[in-house]
């Protein structure tokens, strides 16, 4: 037997009937316990239609697949960054419907009809937009990696309205990490922009 | 060859780095991002056990999941020659031998490796793989082993212990830091490429592509220049990026077995147990003084963490040895084998942890003296000659970092009392402390191309860190051929480029700049011997006269023509002219010791009920001797300082003495400073060129901008509470317990 043979049909029916069987004497719940550890469920696919800067996909992306691992590995779309896939760093943040999301906790299949903007969308055309241009102007980084986050999150920071004051920047923008070090010129860049 | 994207632009402003566009529309390629037809996946599986023996892996029900190509492990593991015999293991000098040994040294260490179509198939995969282990006795515990381990003498002993045994004045206290990760945003990565059986093509984050080309190459006995590592947008290091780690090894060993390329990432959490750490330490000084405040003596002892198998030695004493003028001086270390992967070079390495230690004691020993701390300084330093080699300092100008950092802090508002300013609930305080870094420098090659349009491209094998590398060859080889910056290119981290050494420990641009300079003069006088064919002035023309614009060359001398390229082309068959030079130190190591230096000042206020800390300002001023480009250098040193707050109230990873696992081992576990944990920093430069080091006076500057932080902070938390915490990080429980 291999998985092959193994349809998701089958798998379904085994567990099914085994669940209905959770009652029954031991011996055959070790031989569910033997089955179930030779199964490898197969991958699974999904069709999402979604926007990306401007774009309409339809995409048939791995069930398991993130926003993130989607951008980077299938559509090349690799200016959004993974600085942990945990939620934990905000290099990967992008816009959906014009909220800032962290795309490595968001799964593609969680996205039909939804628009989303990437740090590749955010320019109009060859012209820069505001922020971009505001962090070369303050030199808001270093190494750069944490950087398409660190916009993306401060295009959405203005929008919000929470600019009023230094410490209120630094306050909204601590989900986004920067090892670095460069927040002067992050928080420089955003106040240039708010006003 | 894919080149360093900084596509030149009218739209680019003038100050801005040289790769800024490419970094904020994210269009720049970091290693994992490149793409590569047939690319497959791999994924790690690390040992669930911190010592022992593999005794079998069970890999049946992973090489059933959908996509699954292959799984490397011990049994299973493509030929590597460097890796042939024990021998060979140890020469190779790489740590780990991985997948040519059964033996598990800590928890986290790869013992097989996925590859798969996809990242979900091969994450997927890695889940189903287990292991049986037979697992030995292991000890992470630092702070339990150290005192059984001896110390050893680390460098000749000065004067002698008993000379100031009944110093008026004497601090002796104990301190220790806990364990801190460099963790740079991109997690390391490479995707590798076999073409043929002796040709691989790398795509790596590192700090140095020579030096993963040599491991490389001979690891796998090819030679070198078949070697290609590719590391054009580098997500940070901080020291992780100096070494070749396992990953990189893996993901060459994986695609010589698939054939094909195979892209390896480690996970946030693998970045915590396989690309290195600053060690944990334990540090004791006993320092004497007169009663004038003269340094009699010291005693400096540290001890820090290393892996089972390797031994790391970070020399913490070395700063003992470099900033004050001790007649008496006694250093001694030991190095203490864990369970744990092997530390590495961090920030400051050494020099970062030594100086906490010092930088407090001095402090502690300016309160019994009743003393302005800035003043037993300016009293102690060793500011002439560097009190180890006896050399005069090329340059060394704290004194004035000192000076200017006082007055922009306002010094003179401290008091000298602790505990004596309050708001509310809020203690306030005054700390400063000083850092310093030898200023080094090594070979390094640099080219310069122009062609026909008028376009120059400057290139070097050395990385870009985020250090504005880039940046700053572009500035100098403007400011040394007067071509306008929009028509200079940039190419660098490729090792078919001119070599260079890896970037790390303040060397890069001291190093680079003068190949750079060098190459500018070559040119120049490649140029005007061309140029002589056409016009008989430029035959004695210098290079210093020789000027490049958009559509020329022209000649400083009264009347001498200009030359336009398409002229000059007539004489020329290359589609390019090229030179390349070679810089390095030379002479002047002899007669001067370099030092690059800096003052940190911060105020903070301390929460008397809650125990929290906050760093109200912090003031850096540097003397990195000539500053190449302002902004970018600003932005280094800050960054570094802020590193600095982290080391001194945050970072801390912790081992599990039970189980052998890390604590911190993602980024919710292991703090380090976000943007509200951090001021505005405040940095300044002396910038007076150093005339000995190299063309352009330049000294380094990565180092400074963290070593002394630290002690700044726990001095201020001295002055603000009169609490003498000596145990970094400081964190709340330790401020109300303190
Ligand atoms: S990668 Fe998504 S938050 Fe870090
Ligand atoms: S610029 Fe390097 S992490 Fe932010």
């Amino acid at each position: 037997m291999n998985e092959q043979t193994l349809s998701r049909r089958f798998f379904l029916k085994v567990s099914g009937a085994f669940v209905a069987l959770a009652a029954v004497p031991s011996t055959v719940h070790a031989f569910y316990q033997d089955v179930k550890s030779f199964l490898v469920p197969p991958k699974e696919t999904l069709p999402t239609t979604l926007t990306i800067n401007k774009q309409p996909y339809k995409v048939t992306a791995d069930t398991r697949s993130t926003l993130l691992d989607l951008l980077r590995e299938e559509l090349q779309l690799t200016g959004t960054k993974k600085g942990c896939d945990h939620g934990q760093c905000g290099a990967c943040t992008v816009h959906v419907d014009g909220q800032r999301v962290l795309s490595c906790l968001t799964l593609t299949a969680m996205l039909p009809g939804k628009t989303v903007t990437t740090i590749e969308g955010l320019a109009d055309g060859e012209k820069l937009h505001p922020m971009q241009q505001a962090f070369i102007e303050c030199d808001g980084f270093q190494c750069g990696y944490c950087t398409p986050g660190q916009i993306m999150s401060a295009v959405a920071c203005v929008n919000e309205g929470h600019t009023k004051s230094v410490a209120e920047i630094k306050e909204f923008m601590s989900g986004n990490l920067c090892r670095c070090g460069a927040y002067n010129g992050i928080v420089e860049a955003i106040q240039k922009v708010a006003k | 060859m894919e080149f360093f994207d900084n596509e030149l632009s009218t739209l680019m402003p003038a100050e801005g780095r040289v790769e800024a566009i490419a970094k904020v529309t994210g269009k720049g390629k970091y290693a994992a991002e490149y793409t590569v037809p047939g690319v497959c996946y791999a994924v790690l599986v690390t040992s669930s056990i911190p010592a022992g023996t593999i005794k079998a892996i069970q890999v049946d029900k992973a090489k059933r999941a959908t996509g699954v190509i292959d799984i490397l492990y011990h049994q299973n593991k493509p030929v590597v020659p460097g890796f042939a015999d024990e021998t060979k293991i140890r020469e190779s000098r790489v740590g780990l031998p991985v997948f040519y040994t059964d033996k598990i040294y800590f928890k986290g260490q790869p013992i097989a490796l996925v590859v798969a179509e996809s990242l979900e198939e091969a994450t997927y995969a890695a889940s189903l793989i287990t292991a049986d282990y037979t697992a030995e006795v292991f000890n992470v515990d630092f702070v339990k082993t150290h005192p059984s381990i001896p110390l050893k003498a680390a460098g000749k002993e000065r004067g002698t212990v008993d000379e100031w045994s009944n110093a008026i004045h004497i601090v002796e206290a104990e301190y220790t830091i806990k364990e801190e990760v460099h963790n740079p945003m991109e997690m390391h990565a490479t995707i590798a490429e076999w073409v043929g059986d002796n040709k691989v093509k790398l795509y790596e984050k590192t700090q140095g592509v020579n030096s993963v080309q040599r491991v490389i190459s001979g690891l796998f006995s090819i030679p070198r220049e078949n070697v290609e590592v590719i590391s054009e947008f580098v997500g940070g290091g901080f020291g992780s990026g100096l070494r070749v780690w396992s990953n990189t090894l893996m993901a060459v060993m994986a695609s010589l077995q698939v054939k094909r390329p195979v892209k390896l990432m480690l996970t946030r959490p693998q970045m915590f147990s396989l690309v290195g750490y600053r060690p944990e330490s334990w540090q004791k000084i006993k320092l004497g003084a007169d009663s004038s405040g003269k340094f009699s003596g010291m005693i400096h002892q540290a001890k820090h963490t290393t892996s089972v198998f390797e031994n790391f030695n970070e020399n913490i004493t070395r700063i003992a040895r470099l900033v004050y003028d001790f007649k008496n001086l006694k250093t001694e270390s030991a190095i203490v084998p864990l369970n744990l992967g092997t530390p590495t070079w961090m920030r400051g390495p050494g020099d970062c942890t030594g100086d906490f230690a010092i930088e407090s004691a001095i402090d502690e020993l300016s309160y019994k003296l009743n003393e302005d701390p800035i003043a037993l300084r300016l009293k102690n330093i060793a500011l002439k000659n560097d009190p180890e080699s006896g050399k005069p300092w090329s340059t060394h100008f704290i004194d004035e970092c000192l000076e200017q950092g006082a007055t922009k802090i306002n010094w003179k508002n401290r008091k000298q009392t602790p505990g004596q300013v309050t708001e509310g609930d809020w203690q306030i305080g005054y700390g400063m402390a000083i850092g310093m870094w030898t200023s080094g420098r090594t070979q390094a090659s640099a080219s310069i191309v122009l062609d026909k349009s008028g376009t120059i491209i400057v290139r070097t094998a050395m990385t870009d860190i985020g250090t504005g590398t880039g940046t700053a060859m572009q500035n100098l080889a403007h400011e040394s051929l007067g071509m306008p910056k929009n028509k200079i290119k940039v190419e660098l981290g490729n090792s078919n480029l001119p070599p260079a050494p890896s970037q790390g420990g303040s060397t890069g641009l001291a190093s680079l700049g003068g190949a750079v300079m060098d190459a500018a003069t070559l040119l120049k006088q490649k140029l005007a011997t061309y140029a002589a064919a056409i016009n008989a002035q430029y035959k004695d023309a210098a290079a210093a006269d020789i000027l490049l614009s958009e559509n020329g060359i022209s000649y400083k001398q009264a009347n001498a023509q200009f030359i336009s390229y398409a002229d000059l082309w007539k004489k020329v068959d290359e589609p390019t002219i090229e030179a390349e030079a070679t810089s390095a130190p030379g002479e002047e190591r002899q007669q001067f010791a370099f030092c690059s230096s800096a003052a940190h000042f911060c105020i903070v206020r301390v929460h008397s009920k809650t125990g929290k800390v906050k760093v109200d300002r912090m003031v850096c001023v540097a003397d990195g001797g000539k500053i190449i480009n302002e902004k970018p250098a600003a932005n280094q040193v800050s960054g570094a300082a802020v590193g600095g707050i982290g080391m001194a109230l945050m970072e801390e990873q912790q081992a599990d003495v039970k189980f052998g696992s890390l604590l911190g081992n993602d980024l919710a576990g292991y703090h380090f400073a976000v943007n509200a944990d951090a001021p505005i920093i405040e940095v300044s430069f002396i910038d007076k060129p150093d005339p000995n080091i190299n063309q352009m006076g330049s000294k380094g500057l990565g180092e400074v901008g963290i070593i002394g932080c630290a002690a700044a902070i726990a001095n201020a938390i001295y002055n603000a509470t009169g609490k003498r915490l000596r145990n970094l990080p400081i964190t709340p429980d330790k401020v109300l317990l303190g």
